[in-house]
């Protein structure tokens, strides 16, 4: 792997050039094509196990999770219904059935007893997790585009898009409140009028909400008092996800920029950017390595040829702090629109427009790949 | 005497290399200048321009008040040069008596009313003889000027040749200063040395490229590493740049016109005022450059075409143009002395005029003063490849050739060779028959020999310096390649031919011998690198949805490129070592168009380059160390960065733990005093389940109806 990795590193920073024309070895050439090929994708060679086709969906999946354990996989499409599965063999737990339109979003608290989803319905939906039982509905006056509980699991949080002539809000609930369900009346409603959500995280403790929005600003809005506490803008177009670390210190932006960036929860400094040539709609932190994994590619709408080339429908692997990429997985030929580390950092998932999800196993020669530094 | 008319244009462009027809361009002192905002203008200029505008605006406003209150006035004001244009002056008219004075009458009225009804005459007399000058007025100044431009120089006998000249350019002429006023000397202006790039001690090469749809415009050095920015700046062009034949200059497009820059600095050089201008081209030695504009023609003042002189900013002269469709128009000769225009049914020749009825195609031989043209058929004539030579006009070669339906001209880069490529109708059988007619230039007579090509040809290339070509032929899906060379005893030998080729151009390295085979835009872009000595084949990439090529001026390097003015997606170019090796992938946001600067041709003589040729291995030698240490040093300095940036997310993440270990107290809190940090660290509460794997081969569909 050492003299593949040093071999790679010379290749890329090419060697030079005049004595070139005195020349021609073309074996020597092809062998280090050859080693060029494999350190390029490395993941072609290394991903050997065949990963699990989930086949549950009949429209594009919007979202992926997992439950804090890792055992368990949760997700949601543009089909009515959200289903649960077994993460280690692909086998159906079962599905929460209720929605009547596209579910945008799906969330499960942190000891997994309840499953929370937002769907353009105009409702999100509380269930038991075990039995799939609808515990509470929350009637919007527009479609919910994302969803999410606290760090405690008793609060939770839904934003609305700006549709119909209604604005885009972020709704804060009480579960533990029976009136708040009953009433359908948050305890707090918070308008933001300038930009739409298109993605939003709790932060650590239940502090605040981070939220991206569709002109690609980020906002933390406080839980509390519903006050704007701090804001950025490093992206220029759509923030289509937002991920945190494990800890909840640190989160990861994706954007229709074509870039995915991290940054701090507590103060939005900007650390790291990944650039891609497509627009990216899903990344993720590893939570044992310091990488992460970006999913997108080109738009359905914006496909002009049919080879699936061209859309570069990859997931793509990057190095937390050098920024460069190492890897790509192929198999999806639609966009992903989500990808998500198991919370083991063994494996991970992707859910695609092509309304699959794939489970990956990594290998071991993925977690002995190092830079050389 | 009257001074004369004579020479047409030919007084102002004496000394120069072109004359002009009769009644040709109006000359202009110097360029108009524009005023050219300075790149991402400064506040002061933005306001002096606004200053402007409104004074314009102004003076605008009170000539319109000024107009409509006398307008109806001045309408029927007659002009101070009424009647006066229309009058001529003929001179060296027979000197006759009164006797004869009404047949001179008859005679003079013969031949001038044919340009116009004279309206008024004047016979001048002395002593009873008529002058030998007289008088002759028109009813328009049209046809004085028709008169002045076919009956000047009219034969009347041996002794009398007519000198025709309008009567308004007496004013003009004496007006003119009997003193010759010394032109003053302009100051010179220093732009630093503009081949400094050729000093580069490491012999890179530079170049232009656009991106961001246009916006940016920057010049790179090429590096092994990663490209170096000599300079960027933002809207530095309209629409797009070109670089002159022998890199000197760089050159932007802009509405009002184009502008030259040079020198370390890129600094403003030249600008040429020409407005709409949408092509130009350089004459190789870069003294002349020539503009098109489809704006502002007017019939007295050609201004559609315009050749200036760069040196001096002047405005050599305009012309008219009637089909910009082929451009270049003109077409320069490989030392700028003669240039040769295509127009409707003439093939014109400055300098020497040269006049070719029905020629359809021509071309100057790069390496000497010869141009080759063809003609096409005409009933029992056959068509005709002509070669010939300047100035003498001399006929080189002539090759009659039957049934010619098209005829391509290419000349190898040195001029040795010209490549006639013939397609030809067959009597009997549907379809074209295509002839290879290779002229060796160099030798006595100029011997052509045929090369039949039984397919259809997709492309053909001469190697820049050698005597081999390279020629695509047959139809998608089965293209064929063959690699064909010129002996010196005229032999025509295929030296090789590989089929199943994904091409449709062929680029040859500028130094020969290397070329890249590559199927372009609807072909997926594959490339394909061949080595000609022994034609083998080197490499076979892809550049996926690859729109442009270019060979670096040395043959070094070779860049791929998917252009946005092609292609909206995946803008980038791919740098690539001649042998086919990827070295730089560099995604630029938009990127249209990257450009090589040329270089001029080498100063070292056949001697000079063999006695290096020789000494390779010496050199090589050298540059291999050399690289070697630029090799370790710039993997050394990634490792460094890298390590750098680790250190600092590091530093980081440990500041971020110690806030979150702090927190610890309230996540237990928060969670029902379950610990969560960790995976594992609630073990007790995990409840164990069975599940079961599919370990058969067969699929089962998971998302079955439950």
């Amino acid at each position: 792997m050492v003299i593949l990795v040093l071999l790679y590193t010379v290749q890329h920073l090419g060697m030079s050039s005049r004595r070139e024309r005195l020349y021609t070895n073309v074996m020597l050439f092809v062998f280090r094509q050859m080693y060029l090929f494999n350190m390029l994708h490395p993941f072609f060679s290394l991903l050997c196990q065949k990963p699990i086709l989930l086949q549950g969906h009949e429209r594009s999946i919007t979202q992926i999770k997992y439950n804090r354990e890792g055992d368990l996989l949760f997700s949601c499409a543009k089909d009515t219904i959200v289903n649960g599965w077994y993460s280690l063999n692909g086998e159906r737990l079962g599905t929460y059935n209720g929605h009547t339109g596209a579910v945008w979003c799906v969330d499960v608290d942190w000891d997994t007893k309840q499953v929370l989803s937002g769907s353009a319905d105009n409702s999100c939906r509380l269930w038991d997790c075990e039995t799939g039982k609808q515990l509470a509905l929350f009637e919007t006056s527009s479609a919910v585009r994302t969803c999410g509980f606290d760090f405690s699991g008793n609060i939770v949080m839904f934003t609305t898009d700006k549709q119909m002539g209604y604005h885009c809000y972020i709704s804060f609930f009480d579960i533990r409140d029976p009136a708040q369900i009953s009433d359908n009346e948050p305890y707090m409603k918070v308008p933001c009028s300038e930009s739409k959500i298109t993605s939003a995280v709790w932060g650590p403790l239940g502090e605040y909400v981070i939220a991206g929005h569709e002109n690609g600003e980020l906002i933390q809005y406080s839980a509390k008092s519903g006050e704007v506490l701090v804001k950025a803008k490093e992206h220029t177009k759509q923030i289509n996800d937002i991920q945190t670390s494990l800890d909840l210190t640190m989160f990861i932006t994706a954007s229709k920029d074509n870039t995915a960036k991290l940054f701090d929860s507590a103060t939005l400094e900007h650390l790291k950017s990944f650039k891609t040539e497509r627009p990216v709609n899903s990344a993720a932190i590893s939570p044992i390595l310091e990488h992460v994994v970006l999913g997108g590619g080109q738009e359905a709408m914006d496909v002009t040829t049919t080879s699936t080339r061209i859309g570069k429908f990859e997931a793509r692997f990057f190095h937390l702090s050098f920024e460069e990429e190492f890897g790509r997985v192929k198999g999806h030929f639609g966009p992903i629109n989500s990808v998500a580390f198991h919370p083991d950092g063994k494996s991970y998932s992707s859910g695609g427009e092509d309304g699959y999800v794939r489970i990956h196993n990594f290998d071991p020669p993925y977690f002995e790949f190092e830079f050389e530094f | 005497g009257i001074p004369g008319r004579g020479g047409g244009g030919g007084r102002i462009a004496k000394g120069r290399y072109w004359c002009g027809g009769r009644g040709g361009g109006r000359e202009e002192a110097g360029a108009r200048g524009w005023e050219v905002v300075e790149v991402a203008g400064s506040n002061d200029l933005e306001s002096s321009v606004k200053i402007l505008l409104y004074l314009v605006t102004l003076v605008i406003f009170f000539s319109f008040v000024f107009i409509e209150l006398l307008g109806d006035i001045l309408k029927d004001q007659p002009l101070e040069a009424d009647g006066i244009d229309s009058v001529i002056v003929v001179d060296n008219v027979p000197e006759v008596g009164p006797d004869r004075v009404e047949k001179l009458r008859n005679v003079i009225q013969k031949i001038f009313s044919k340009f116009g009804k004279i309206t008024n005459e004047f016979y001048p007399e002395a002593d009873g003889k008529t002058k030998g000058y007289i008088f002759l007025e028109y009813n328009s100044p049209a046809c004085a000027l028709d008169a002045v431009k076919n009956a000047d120089g009219y034969k009347l006998d041996k002794q009398h040749t007519f000198h025709v000249n309008l009567f308004t350019d007496f004013d003009k002429y004496v007006t003119i200063s009997e003193e010759w006023e010394k032109p003053e000397k302009q100051p010179f202006k220093d732009f630093g040395n503009l081949r400094y790039w050729l000093e580069d001690p490491d012999c890179r090469d530079q170049c232009s490229i656009i991106y961001e749809s246009g916006d940016r415009t920057a010049i790179l050095w090429n590096d092994v590493k990663e490209p170096v920015t000599i300079e960027e700046r933002a809207r530095w062009t309209e629409t797009y740049v070109r670089w002159s034949p022998r890199g000197t200059y760089l050159a932007t497009f802009h509405q009002r016109g184009i502008a030259l820059w040079g020198g370390e600095k890129f600094k403003q050089i030249q600008r040429f005022s020409h407005q709409g201008v949408q092509l130009i081209d350089f004459s190789p030695c870069e003294r002349y450059m020539v503009s098109f504009s489809p704006l502002l023609d007017t019939k007295d003042d050609p201004q559609a075409i315009i050749i200036w002189d760069i040196l001096t900013g002047q405005k050599k002269r305009g012309f008219h143009c009637e089909n910009s469709a082929h451009w270049p128009i003109f077409k320069w000769s490989h030392d700028g002395k003669f240039f040769a225009r295509m127009t409707q049914d003439m093939l014109s020749i400055y300098e020497a005029p040269v006049s070719i009825c029905y020629y359809w195609d021509f071309s100057w031989s790069p390496g000497d003063n010869v141009i080759a043209f063809w003609v096409p058929e005409d009933k029992d004539i056959p068509a005709r490849v002509t070669l010939m030579q300047f100035p003498t006009r001399q006929e080189m070669r002539v090759r009659n050739l039957f049934n010619v339906v098209d005829c391509k001209l290419h000349w190898q880069k040195n001029g040795d060779y010209l490549c006639v490529k013939v397609d030809r109708t067959l009597k009997g059988t549907p379809g074209l028959v295509t002839n290879f007619e290779i002229f060796r230039m160099r030798e006595k007579q100029v011997p052509v020999d045929v090369v039949e090509m039984k397919e259809g040809i997709i492309a053909f290339a001469w190697e820049p310096n050698g005597s081999k070509f390279a020629v695509l032929h047959g139809e998608t899906p089965r293209i064929s390649v063959s690699f064909y060379h010129v002996k010196n005893n005229g032999k025509i030998e295929l030296i090789k031919m590989y089929d199943k080729q994904q091409a449709n151009s062929i680029f040859w390295s500028p130094q020969g011998q290397f070329v890249v085979l590559a199927g372009l835009r609807s072909m997926n872009g594959a490339l394909a690198f061949y080595d000609t000595s022994d034609c083998t084949l080197m490499n076979v990439a892809e550049h996926y949805t690859a729109s442009d090529v270019e060979w670096d001026p040395t043959g070094r390097y070779i860049v791929t490129s998917v252009s946005w003015w092609s292609h909206k997606m995946d803008n980038a170019y791919w740098m690539w070592t001649f042998q086919g090796r990827l070295l730089q992938k560099n995604a630029k946001d938009r990127f249209c168009q990257l450009l090589w600067r040329p270089r001029p041709s080498t100063l070292l003589s056949q001697d000079q380059l063999k006695q290096i040729k020789k000494d390779y291995k010496k050199y090589s030698k050298i540059f291999e160390q050399k690289d070697r240490l630029s090799q370790s040093k710039a993997s050394k300095e990634l490792v460094d960065k890298r390590r750098k940036m680790l250190e600092e997310f590091h530093k980081y993440r440990e500041r971020t733990m110690e806030t979150y270990a702090e927190q610890k107290p309230l996540r237990l809190e928060l969670r029902g005093g379950v610990d969560t940090d960790e995976l594992d660290s609630n073990v007790d509460d995990w409840e164990e389940e069975t599940i079961e794997f599919f370990v058969t081969e067969e699929i089962i569909p998971l998302g079955d109806q439950e």
